[in-house]
């Protein structure tokens, strides 16, 4: 390698240092405004819930949906979820990733292992189908054997809002982590 | 090097927030109620106490099953100083909008911590 070109690798260097600390701050205000929008998406479907679930509640009466007629006897969560973190071992942040698992029941898997041997991806559709909407049904069992069909748009509305929540919680994970590679280059270019 | 997140295949998410809130997530199936009568779920209305609530956020914090925890912003103001202290990453924690506080970016506790990277000591200022 000449003198000159060794020097032009020389200039280069600082360069790349620069354009991956301006790609860590893109990263970083991108996070910052997917997190921004996806509150506002939120707040639309909770809105949403809200008012959904006050006409239900007009229409059914106060008596039937409030806090007294929530199932405090014991049952597991239908929607959970699974909680992963990244494969890169190496890595220095801490950065969970939250994936929703919604009307999962505990039959689940028997269901599931039943419905594999017949091996039609139809079948399998439609019971899935029918396992999401019986777990929805018993979901709304507490309010009465029948319900106002505004309760189950509520319902449909705060499952949204789940999915969304869920997504946040993605968001804020990248953000974070996004945010400690720009705090770690600030503080290297001040040392 | 950070203690690795141990994953979970079926974590729980916990809600601090008023009776709508709460009675709408859990028709969307995340209520749960242990063998001992424990929820995953606080109903906040006007006769709870910041204590109840500061229990209520020291125990779903705590808990290695649950994944997130949902607050509304107006109830975790009541608890500020607790939350804005909380900096692990799981359960992760959201503040969300109640039907008579909209939610407001300027007082949530994530957006507080990288809000600082705005100021005279931005990246910005700092390359100059």
């Amino acid at each position: 390698m000449t003198m000159e070109q060794q020097q032009r690798e020389e200039e280069k260097k600082p360069q790349t240092s620069e354009n991956d600390k301006d790609e860590k701050v893109v990263q970083f205000l991108d996070s910052l405004n997917d997190y921004l929008t996806l509150m506002d998406s939120l707040s639309s479907a909770l809105r949403q819930g809200w008012l959904e679930l006050a006409s239900a509640r007009h229409s059914m009466g106060s008596w039937r949906i409030n806090s007294a007629t929530l199932d405090h006897k014991f049952h597991s969560a239908s929607t959970t979820l699974q909680l992963s973190s990244p494969d890169d071992s190496n890595s220095n942040t801490n950065q969970p990733h939250f994936t929703l698992r919604k009307w999962e029941s505990c039959d689940d898997e028997d269901f599931q292992s039943k419905e594999v041997k017949l091996d039609e991806d139809e079948v399998q559709k439609n019971s899935d189908d029918v396992q999401v909407q019986k777990e929805r049904s018993k979901s709304l069992l507490v309010f009465g054997a029948l319900v106002s069909p505004k309760l189950r748009d509520a319902q449909l509305s705060f499952e949204t809002a789940l999915e969304t929540l869920v997504d946040i919680a993605n968001r804020r994970s990248v953000m974070l982590s996004a945010y400690d590679h720009v705090r770690e280059e600030i503080l290297g270019t001040k040392q | 090097m950070r203690a690795p997140i141990a994953t979970n295949n079926s974590a729980l998410i916990a809600m601090i927030a008023d009776e709508d809130t709460v009675t709408g997530f859990l028709m969307a199936g995340v209520g749960n109620v242990d063998l001992r009568r424990k929820t995953n779920y606080l109903i906040v209305d006007s006769k709870t106490t910041v204590k109840a609530i500061e229990d209520a956020f020291k125990e779903f914090t705590t808990r290695e099953d649950i994944a997130i925890v949902l607050i509304s912003q107006y109830v975790a103001n009541m608890i500020r100083f607790l939350v804005d202290r909380y900096n692990k990453p799981v359960p992760a924690i959201l503040e969300i909008p109640s039907k008579d506080h909209p939610y407001d970016p300027a007082q949530d506790s994530v957006l507080s911590r990288v809000k600082h990277l705005f100021s005279t000591e931005s990246v910005a200022s700092g390359r100059r």
